[in-house]
This record gives C-alpha cells, sequence and structure tokens, in this order.
C-alpha cells in the first residue's frame, strides 16, 4: 500500500475532525451536532460497503459485473435526474435514456479505442464519472425545456400557427436550453487545473503517480466527459421535444403538476 | 348565411352545404372535468367576417383553435371546405388558416426578421408591401422589435400572418390589449382584408365592435353556441343576455 494512503487507524483519528465540526455546532447552537454527527457515520457505512461490493466486483465478475454496475448507477442517475422535472411527462424514461445513452456511446468509444483497460476496477470509477456528468446535462435540459415550454407557449404556438413543424417551433428554445445545459461542462474543460485540480487525477497523485502522468488520464476524462454531456443532452433533448407535442403538431397542455407549480 | 339573427335551435335548420369555410357539426371539447364546448353545431362563411361573441369563459378561444387544430374536439366534426379536419395535413391547414393570438408575440430581433418567420423566402419588397396592408411605414422593417409600442406590435403579428398568404385569419381578441386608437386601426385593417376577399374569424366580447366589423355574428354562452345571425341586428345580443339572467 502506498504510504500517501491513510490506514484505518488514520481513519479512526480524522473522526477528530467530525468532531471537531460536532462540537462548533453545538457551542454555536445551530442544532446540527446530531446531524453531522449521523452524516459522518453513513458516510462511512455507505462508503465502506461500497468499497466491499466493489471489491467482490473486482475479483469475482470481470467486466460483466462492471457492466451490470454501470447499469445499476444509470438506473439511478435516471430517477435522479426525472425527480428534478417532475410534471414533465415521461420524465423517467426519457431521462433513462439520454444518460443510458451517452454513457454508453462514451465507454463504448473509449473501450474500443483502447484508451482504458476492460478492467471493472477502471471501467466502474470512470463510467462513475460519465455517468454523473451525464446526468447533470440531462437534470438541465428536463429542467429548462419543461420551463420553455411554459413560458414560450405563446411564441412556440405563434409559430406553429404560421404553419411551422413542432421541432422547427421548438427549435430556438431547444438551441437556447442545449447551450445552457452544456455550459458547466464546457467551463469545467477550459477551466481544468487552473481553478481546482480534478478528482481523477488528484486521485492519482494521492495515489503516488507521477503529476505529468496523472495528467493523461484526467485530459481523458475531462474529453470524455464532454461527449457525455453533450450526447446525453441531445437525447434528452429530442425526447423531451417530443413528448412535449403531439402528433397534430401541439403543445400538450400542462400537467396539473406544472400549473400547480406555477399558478 | 343566415339571414335573420336566430335563436339556435332556428339556426340549426337554416344551415346549408355550400360557401362556407369551415362547418363545425355538434362538437363538444372536454378537458379534465371542464366543458369547454358542448354540441356546437355552425358554419362559417367564405370571404366575409365572422365574430365569436361572448362572455369570459364562453369559449370563444377554443372554438377559434378548433378551426386550425390547436385544439381538439372531444367529439363531433369540424370541416374545412368539406373535408374533415383529420384528413388534411395539419402544416398545410395551418399555412392556409393563420391565427394571430390576442397578445402580440414577436418571435426575432428585428421586424424583417419577424415577417420572415413562416416565410424565408420574402424578400423585402414583398415585406414593405405586408406593412403597407397593416398600416406601416416601409422604414420599419429594420427596426428592432423590442422597442415596438402594443398596437404596432399587433399589426406586426397580423403582417407576419399574411406573410404565408392564409385563405382563412383567425383572431383572438386582436384589439383586447391595445388603447383605443390602435384597436380602431386593427379594426380597420380586418375590414379591409374581409372587403377584400379574405375570410376572418374574428373572437370579441365587445358586441359593438363585432358589429363594426362582422358580416355573421355567433353567440356562445358557456359553451354552447345559442344564437347566430347578421351583425347589424346583434341588439338582439341584450335580448339574450336578459333571457340568460332570468333563467
Amino acid at each position: 500500500m502506498s504510504p500517501s494512503v491513510p490506514s484505518w487507524a488514520g481513519v479512526a483519528a480524522s473522526l477528530t475532525l467530525v468532531a471537531f465540526a460536532a462540537m462548533v455546532a453545538w457551542r454555536q447552537r445551530l442544532r446540527l451536532t446530531r446531524e453531522i454527527t449521523l452524516a459522518a457515520l453513513r458516510a462511512g457505512v455507505q462508503l465502506a460497503a461500497v468499497g466491499a461490493i466493489l471489491l467482490l466486483v473486482f475479483t469475482h465478475t470481470g467486466l460483466a459485473g462492471a457492466a451490470g454496475w454501470l447499469a445499476v448507477m444509470v438506473l439511478i442517475a435516471g430517477q435522479v435526474a426525472a425527480r428534478r422535472a417532475s410534471g414533465l411527462r415521461h420524465a423517467l424514461p426519457i431521462a433513462t435514456t439520454a444518460i443510458a445513452a451517452g454513457t454508453a456511446t462514451t465507454m463504448g468509444t473509449l473501450l474500443a479505442l483502447g484508451v482504458i483497460a476492460t478492467q471493472g476496477r477502471v471501467v466502474i470509477p470512470v463510467g462513475g464519472m460519465v455517468v454523473a456528468g451525464a446526468m447533470q446535462a440531462t437534470a438541465l435540459v428536463l429542467v429548462r425545456l419543461r420551463e420553455e415550454a411554459r413560458t414560450g407557449r405563446p411564441a412556440i404556438e405563434a409559430r406553429l400557427c404560421l404553419g411551422l413543424s413542432a421541432s422547427a417551433a421548438f427549435a430556438p428554445h431547444l438551441r437556447t436550453t442545449l447551450r445552457t445545459a452544456l455550459i458547466p461542462a464546457i467551463d469545467s474543460t477550459k477551466t481544468v487545473g487552473l481553478i481546482s485540480l480534478p478528482g481523477a487525477m488528484t486521485g492519482l497523485i494521492l495515489a503516488g503517480v507521477a503529476p505529468l502522468t496523472a495528467i493523461r488520464y484526467q485530459i481523458v476524462v475531462m474529453y470524455m466527459l464532454l461527449a457525455a454531456a453533450a450526447l446525453a443532452a441531445l437525447t434528452a433533448a429530442r425526447l423531451t421535444e417530443r413528448a412535449l407535442f403531439d402528433d397534430a403538431h401541439r403543445l400538450h397542455p400542462p400537467t396539473a403538476e406544472i400549473q400547480h407549480a406555477h399558478p | 348565411m343566415v339571414t335573420g339573427f336566430v335563436r339556435v335551435e332556428a339556426y340549426a335548420e337554416m344551415l346549408t352545404n355550400g360557401a362556407e369555410v369551415f362547418g363545425l357539426e355538434q362538437v363538444t371539447v372536454r378537458r379534465g372535468g371542464a366543458v369547454l364546448l358542448e354540441a356546437v353545431t355552425c358554419q362559417i362563411p367564405t370571404g366575409a367576417c365572422t365574430a365569436l361573441v361572448g362572455r369570459s369563459g364562453a369559449g370563444k378561444s377554443t372554438l377559434l383553435r378548433l378551426l386550425n387544430r390547436l385544439e381538439e374536439p372531444t367529439a363531433g366534426t369540424v370541416r374545412f371546405h368539406g373535408q374533415p379536419l383529420p384528413e388534411i395535413d395539419v402544416l398545410a391547414l395551418r399555412s392556409r388558416v393563420g391565427l394571430v393570438a390576442q397578445q402580440p408575440v414577436l418571435l426575432t430581433e428585428t421586424v424583417r426578421a419577424d415577417l420572415q418567420a413562416g416565410c424565408p423566402e420574402l424578400d423585402d419588397d414583398a415585406a414593405a408591401g405586408l406593412l403597407d396592408r397593416v398600416g406601416l411605414p416601409e422604414a420599419m422593417l429594420s427596426r428592432s422589435t423590442a422597442g415596438l409600442s402594443g398596437g404596432e406590435a399587433q399589426r406586426i403579428c397580423l403582417a407576419r400572418a399574411l406573410a404565408v398568404e392564409p385563405e382563412v385569419l383567425l383572431l383572438d381578441e386582436p384589439t383586447s390589449a391595445l388603447d383605443p386608437h390602435s384597436a380602431k386601426a386593427i379594426e380597420t385593417i380586418i375590414s379591409e382584408l374581409s372587403t377584400a376577399g379574405l375570410s376572418v374569424v374574428v373572437v370579441s366580447h365587445d358586441a359593438a365592435q363585432a358589429r363594426r366589423i362582422a358580416a355573421q355574428v355567433l353567440v356562445l354562452h358557456a359553451g354552447r353556441l345559442v344564437a347566430a345571425g347578421p351583425a347589424d341586428q346583434i341588439d338582439y345580443l341584450n335580448q339574450i343576455d336578459s333571457h340568460r339572467e332570468r333563467t
């Protein structure tokens, strides 16, 4: 084991930091002492469980197990992104499909080109980053398109009334949304290394890998996150557009849930 | 067209197939638990202005939106030149049946681009001709849409709808958001368009306005067609109103 990785004793020692945070909360009467303690314990238990399962997957199930793990991550990410867009028709299947499309294409390309190794210990963490990036972009697209359909209804209907198709009438709204949804991925690509040392690179450096080697991984990570976000956002946008309009190129009336949220 | 103002029962017996651009037959629209239109049967004549009159919530806008399939009837049939609407390509239908909404919505940054929204090949001469039809100078073509008054914006919306060269123009309370001067200007444009042979259907809650601009009036009340007839006999509406209030 690399000396830079804390031992279990070191992990236990770091609990003093939790105690410190809890004490501050108690002294300041923030009523957060219990929550801080529980959060810290929960993080420990969750990560220990994940570590144990990952150990099993790495040693016994191979690439199939890694793929299964990724599939579960995609399903969970789909739920998280869809929950943000409550009131949008078919939000769950749209979000799940978009995240799956972004993840599958990106990971498939990386594996097919031999950029990353076909081992569980590589596919799972890299895939996790891809799923998270795709989830963020998908959630932004769903929320933004729902709002565009609500606030932009008069403009969309004005275009429909000129004989434009649903996709032509919705195109300006779709473009604005995609630009917004891709800003986080583009900005973090632009500023990587300047504002913060990104996760993959930090992890490798902590594990003792030479910085010039670590950045190679990080470059690949940034490129794949950009691709995953773009693919997921585009898929989510196209599917949402189809869900917003009917066959007669009509914008569906807002659901009761959206009307209730914006009376 | 019906020659005298009649109650709807008598009107239904007088309808004949012929020169109507739209025919509605027992059209009902329900949304959620609400009935927006109920068993409406009527005709919209070709080449004239028809006003849909009634109070708020009477179903006027719903009826208007049925005509270019922004709404779908729950029951009944809407025909365009005798053909049921679902049998017509919806995009082709909307190119032939333009609709201008109550609140003017401008879609682009300049007046020129806005007029081209439904007709990208529209050149400057044609665009200037459209502006002239709605009483605006050619110099407005390069104006930004941001600083337009409500009346100017509504005229641009009218011109934009006319750019597609529709044979029917649907107008949803086109003057309700305007000052009296702009409203009068829009009324004049509507009258000129229908005199020139365009079929116009205009929603209004103002009986006096209907008398000024329309040839035929259809009166809606709580989702039902309650009377129909020539606009110059619209005083009959008062009887309808007092009848409703008594019952």
